[in-house]
């Protein structure tokens, strides 16, 4: 069985390639999906941390986190996402897609190198380096688009780092861990009824929208 | 005994490559229920053609008579210097490196690309300018590949990569290794000009290559045609010998290793033939402006082998 | 005994599930009911001594903030009730208003009182999912862009708190503030937990760069969540701030701290001279006062009072002053500055409290942010030398002028146009006033219970 070490860097890098892929997709359906598929993944790595170092805690955390966010989520966007078919399409990113899957990369580039420059108290090695940098793409996928869903995802994606990142870190109170969860949960279903709203109205369009700026 | 080798190691890229492009053609035609052309078709277009007169543009200059010329001859030296059918470096072999591998392919595409616009043919010009934009991109992608194949066995023979990838499962199943391997065949489908990048058909909407070989005729297409065809066939050679599936490639000098070898290497390259002509016949065709994402996601890839190689390898971090 | 530090918390949730009961106006009599209660339990609170145990982490800034956030609570609910059947259009009905009220209450009561820092990350965090749909009760477009824009950069801002919170754990081992208060942390990777968690929480208090959600949100809202939201919103996600900045006391920490409260103050100045719309203008109003009083936090000492007399004064006048903007929005039916004119002459009561109110906030002597300006001004010439201080003095100077230029304008002008008499509602304002012009006296009070905190 290979160290655990080398698993949790496949792992963190497949969700940075992943992410790096969300930015390339044109269709929101299949950035769910590729969303859920790393979430999956996440969770499959818990579960495998949590059996070679026989923490039950663990092993509970992979499989909320495979039901939550592997499941659960992608359904709410996705029903989400049907009520609006032709908005099913993502309209070109602010910078275009190429420069942005290159963004991307420098993001996690930065996130790398903003680590190793604060990690000399710390106790693992590099692999901590790989959270990080996922975190950063995350808020880069959120900077880069205007679509909500794609938002949205990029704020789960930078949740997920913060797993990975937790999961270095086995002694973490299940309580917190529990209660990011929830607030998880809330805010996507607070959102799912913001973004209902923010994209069904149609008939208010003598409102401009000069009053949000400045 | 080793120039025997190089010699034998010349005459099989001569000899075989115009046979891939022949499989490759038809195993197409098979998969939409076709019968499809002989597979010795490309031997027949290359005899016809070298009978041919060749004529050239008046406005071209003596240039672009000698380019094709100049072209064969580089294909015919790095089909010396790579590993086709042995692991161990042949004659020629320590001339270059991979990356001065890689940048005598780039020569070589540059004077093609040269030649055509000596041609002053607008559907030259346009090939040459796409071929160059994507070129821009996956050529710089192709040296950061070798690069970080570099890492792996210290040096850049790609004699010491394959032996190490070979010999060490480590290495073999590692997140770098992996990574790289997929970057390259991203590239692979890029310089090969094989679908989503590019379709060979005639139509202006997506040509690239073909365009830059319009002018020509007679004995210079027929160069530059088999040309292109020693080019593919070295490409997925590098592909499969040294990243994919670097085993049986015998390490040690004997005649009787090399020649069981020679025909292991064709099956090897029968089976990337056959993903290829599956892959053209599964994906459309994307346009111009989304190969630059496509280029983008390959140099994600290299990237990240790169990142790989600074977390995991202690030590070599900032 | 302890569960009456919990009583403000308990009170308001059970307030607010009480609120889903379908009778008629019941949800508005068993909301101010709920809230009188608080404001009872946070002062019997303050009586009693402090507690370090079982889960609580309740000094005298504790103590202080319950009381703050119970009394605008109190403020809120009657204001609400009146001010409800003014809004047209409405997403939900009114139960719903007021247990999304009591729910947000319940989540900040919660945040200033436990001990486990990643409790209080689940706290904030609680905030922004109870207080987001509030912000669109006034069903309109402007309104939900707003609102998006609030979840998202809020939420994203929460999740770099909750890496510092993993740093900080990584770091000390421990989550409790207890523990991390009374061990010196001087390790490096707790320090970049301190200086993520200042970046995240500050996108929840409206600290440059992370204050753009803020003139959006405070804008759009209905007038009585707009005074929830600058007068105790952004104090509770202070307090989280100053919490992290105690635990880290180092002077990068400090540092950084007043940098970015000094730009707040001067990007929010300096916004404050384009504005258009009053209810923004306020919005940056309540970004450059948080600017000052995080640059207090970071100093400590005597400056630490001073920003705890300026949080608690602004709380009180800045509400204040967000219900006389209800009511001018309700009376003249427009948000543009330049059409509302003459609220002296129409509404007396309305516009001279809307006058005292802008001083207040903008600094102007006798309010206590005057007196608390002057202290961390003073404080900040002993630690960095006058020239940083002539520089936030004169940002402040600038604010000062662009607001009340243009809220005498709006007051004093001669008036044009139609508009309703809104007196009646400018009750609560003027009480709201009256509590902001006496926090100056309770200052010995604050410096008693504060004087734990202010070891510096």
């Amino acid at each position: 069985m290979a160290n655990l070490n080398e698993i949790f860097i496949l792992v963190g890098f497949i969700q940075i390639a992943l992410v790096a892929f969300m930015q390339w997709q044109v269709y929101i359906s299949s950035v769910i999906k590729t969303f859920s598929f790393s979430s999956l993944f996440l969770a499959i790595f818990l579960l495998v941390a949590g059996y070679v170092n026989r923490e039950p805690y663990l092993i509970v955390l992979g499989f909320l986190t495979a039901s939550v966010r592997a499941w659960f989520i992608p359904v709410l966007l996705s029903r989400m996402l049907r009520r609006d078919r032709w908005r099913a399409r993502e309209l070109e990113p602010t910078v275009g897609i190429a420069s942005s899957i290159i963004s991307s990369l420098l993001f996690a580039v930065l996130g790398y190198v903003i680590y190793t420059w604060t990690m000399y108290d710390y106790v693992q090695s590099t692999s901590g380096a790989v959270p990080v940098a996922l975190f950063l793409q995350g808020a880069f996928l959120i900077m880069s688009r205007g679509n909500s869903i794609t938002q949205l995802i990029g704020y789960l994606v930078m949740e997920n780092a913060l797993y990975l990142f937790g999961s270095l870190f086995p002694e973490l109170p299940f309580v917190v861990e529990a209660g990011v969860v929830l607030d998880v949960i809330g805010t996507i279903m607070i959102s799912g009824v913001i973004v209902r709203l923010r994209e069904d109205k149609i008939e208010n369009t003598e409102e401009d929208f000069t009053e949000l700026r400045g | 005994m080793l120039l025997i080798l190089s010699i034998a190691q010349l005459l099989y890229v001569i000899l075989l490559a115009p046979l891939v492009a022949g499989v490759i053609a038809k195993m197409e035609e098979i998969f939409e229920s076709k019968m499809g052309p002989s597979i010795l078709q490309p031997y027949f277009d290359l005899v016809k053609l070298f009978r041919k007169e060749s004529l050239v543009p008046t406005v071209a200059s003596p240039f672009f008579r000698i380019a094709p010329y100049i072209t064969f001859a580089f294909y015919l030296f790095l089909s010396l210097v790579l590993p086709i059918i042995t692991a161990f470096p042949l004659t020629f072999g320590p001339i270059v490196d991979f990356i001065g591998g890689g940048l005598v392919f780039g020569a070589a595409a540059t004077i093609k690309k040269l030649a055509a616009l000596d041609s002053r043919n607008n559907y030259s010009h346009l090939g040459t300018s796409r071929a160059a934009s994507v070129g821009a991109l996956s050529e710089p992608i192709m040296l950061l590949i070798f690069i970080i194949l570099g890492v792996i066995s210290q040096t850049n023979n790609p004699y010491v990569i394959n032996n190490i990838l070979q010999t060490s499962t480590a290495w073999y199943s590692s997140l770098i290794h992996w990574f790289v391997t997929i970057a390259f065949l991203m590239v692979l489908i890029v310089e090969t000009g094989k679908l989503p990048i590019e379709s060979h058909s005639i139509g202006e909407l997506g040509m690239i290559d073909q365009s830059m070989e319009m002018e020509y005729s007679g004995r210079e297409l027929a160069l530059y045609k088999w040309g292109t065809y020693i080019k593919h066939f070295l490409l997925m050679n590098v592909f499969m010998n040294v990243l994919a599936v670097p085993f049986f490639v015998p390490m040690t000098p004997s005649i009787q290793g090399v020649i069981i070898y020679a025909f292991v290497n064709f099956i090897k390259i029968l089976a990337l033939a056959f993903f290829f002509a599956l892959l053209n016949e599964t994906v459309s065709k994307y346009r111009l402006f989304k190969i630059f994402d496509y280029v983008a996601i390959t140099f994600v890839f290299a990237f990240l082998a790169a990142l790989v190689f600074f977390t995991t390898i202690p030590g070599k971090g900032f | 005994m302890n569960w009456i530090y919990y009583m403000p918390a308990g009170l308001s949730a059970i307030g607010g599930l009480l609120c889903l009961i379908p009778k008629t106006s019941f949800e508005k009599d068993i909301s101010i009911v709920v809230s009188f209660m608080t404001l009872g339990a946070s002062i019997i609170v303050a009586f009693m001594p402090d507690v370090y145990s079982s889960g609580l982490y309740v000094d005298g800034f504790s103590k202080i903030m319950q009381i703050m956030i119970s009394a605008v609570y109190v403020l809120t609910v009657i204001f609400s009730i009146s001010y409800l059947d003014h809004i047209q259009n409405k997403l939900f009905q009114t139960n719903l208003y007021f247990l999304l009220l009591n729910l947000f209450v319940v989540s900040m009561f919660f945040t200033v009182v436990v001990d486990n820092i990643g409790l209080l990350w689940v706290g904030v965090e609680a905030t922004t999912v109870t207080s987001a749909l509030l912000i669109t009760t006034d069903n309109n477009e402007l309104a939900v862009e707003a609102t998006w824009r609030y979840i998202v950069i809020v939420s994203a801002g929460l999740t770099i708190s909750l890496l510092a919170t993993i740093f900080i754990y990584g770091g000390a081992h421990t989550l409790s503030l207890k523990t991390l208060l009374h061990t010196h942390q001087t390790t490096k990777i707790v320090s970049v937990g301190a200086l993520l968690g200042i970046i995240g929480y500050g996108t929840k208090g409206g600290i440059f760069p992370m204050h753009t959600w803020l003139p959006d949100a405070h804008g759009r809202a209905p007038a009585p969540i707009s005074a929830m939201f600058s007068a105790v919103l952004l104090a509770v996600a202070l307090y989280a701030v100053a919490r992290l900045i105690e635990i880290v006391p180092i002077e990068g920490v400090r540092n950084f701290a007043v940098v970015l409260g000094s730009l707040s103050v001067i990007v929010a100045s300096m916004m404050t001279f384009s504005q258009k719309y009053y209810k923004r203008m306020f919005a940056y109003s309540s970004i450059e006062n948080m600017g000052v009083a995080l640059i207090g936090i970071a100093l400590g000492g005597n400056a630490f009072i001073g920003s705890m007399v300026i949080i608690l004064t602004h709380s009180f006048a800045k509400s204040a002053a967000f219900f006389l903007t209800g009511n001018i929005l309700a009376g003249y039916r427009t948000s543009v500055i330049k059409e509302v004119k003459g609220i002296s002459r129409i509404m007396p009561l309305t516009g001279y409290s809307l006058f005292f109110s802008a001083l207040a906030v903008t600094g102007a002597p006798p309010f206590g942010t005057f007196f608390g300006e002057i202290l961390i001004m003073t404080k900040l010439i002993n630690v960095y030398g006058p020239g940083i201080a002539i520089l936030i003095a004169s940002f402040l100077v600038v604010a000062f002028i662009g607001i009340n230029y243009r809220v005498v304008y709006m007051a004093f002008s001669q008036p044009s146009g139609e508009s309703k008499n809104l007196d009646d509602n400018a009750a609560i304002p003027i009480v709201g006033l009256v509590i902001a012009f006496s926090i100056i006296f309770t200052t010995p009070l604050i410096y008693y219970l504060l004087r734990g905190v202010v070891a510096r």
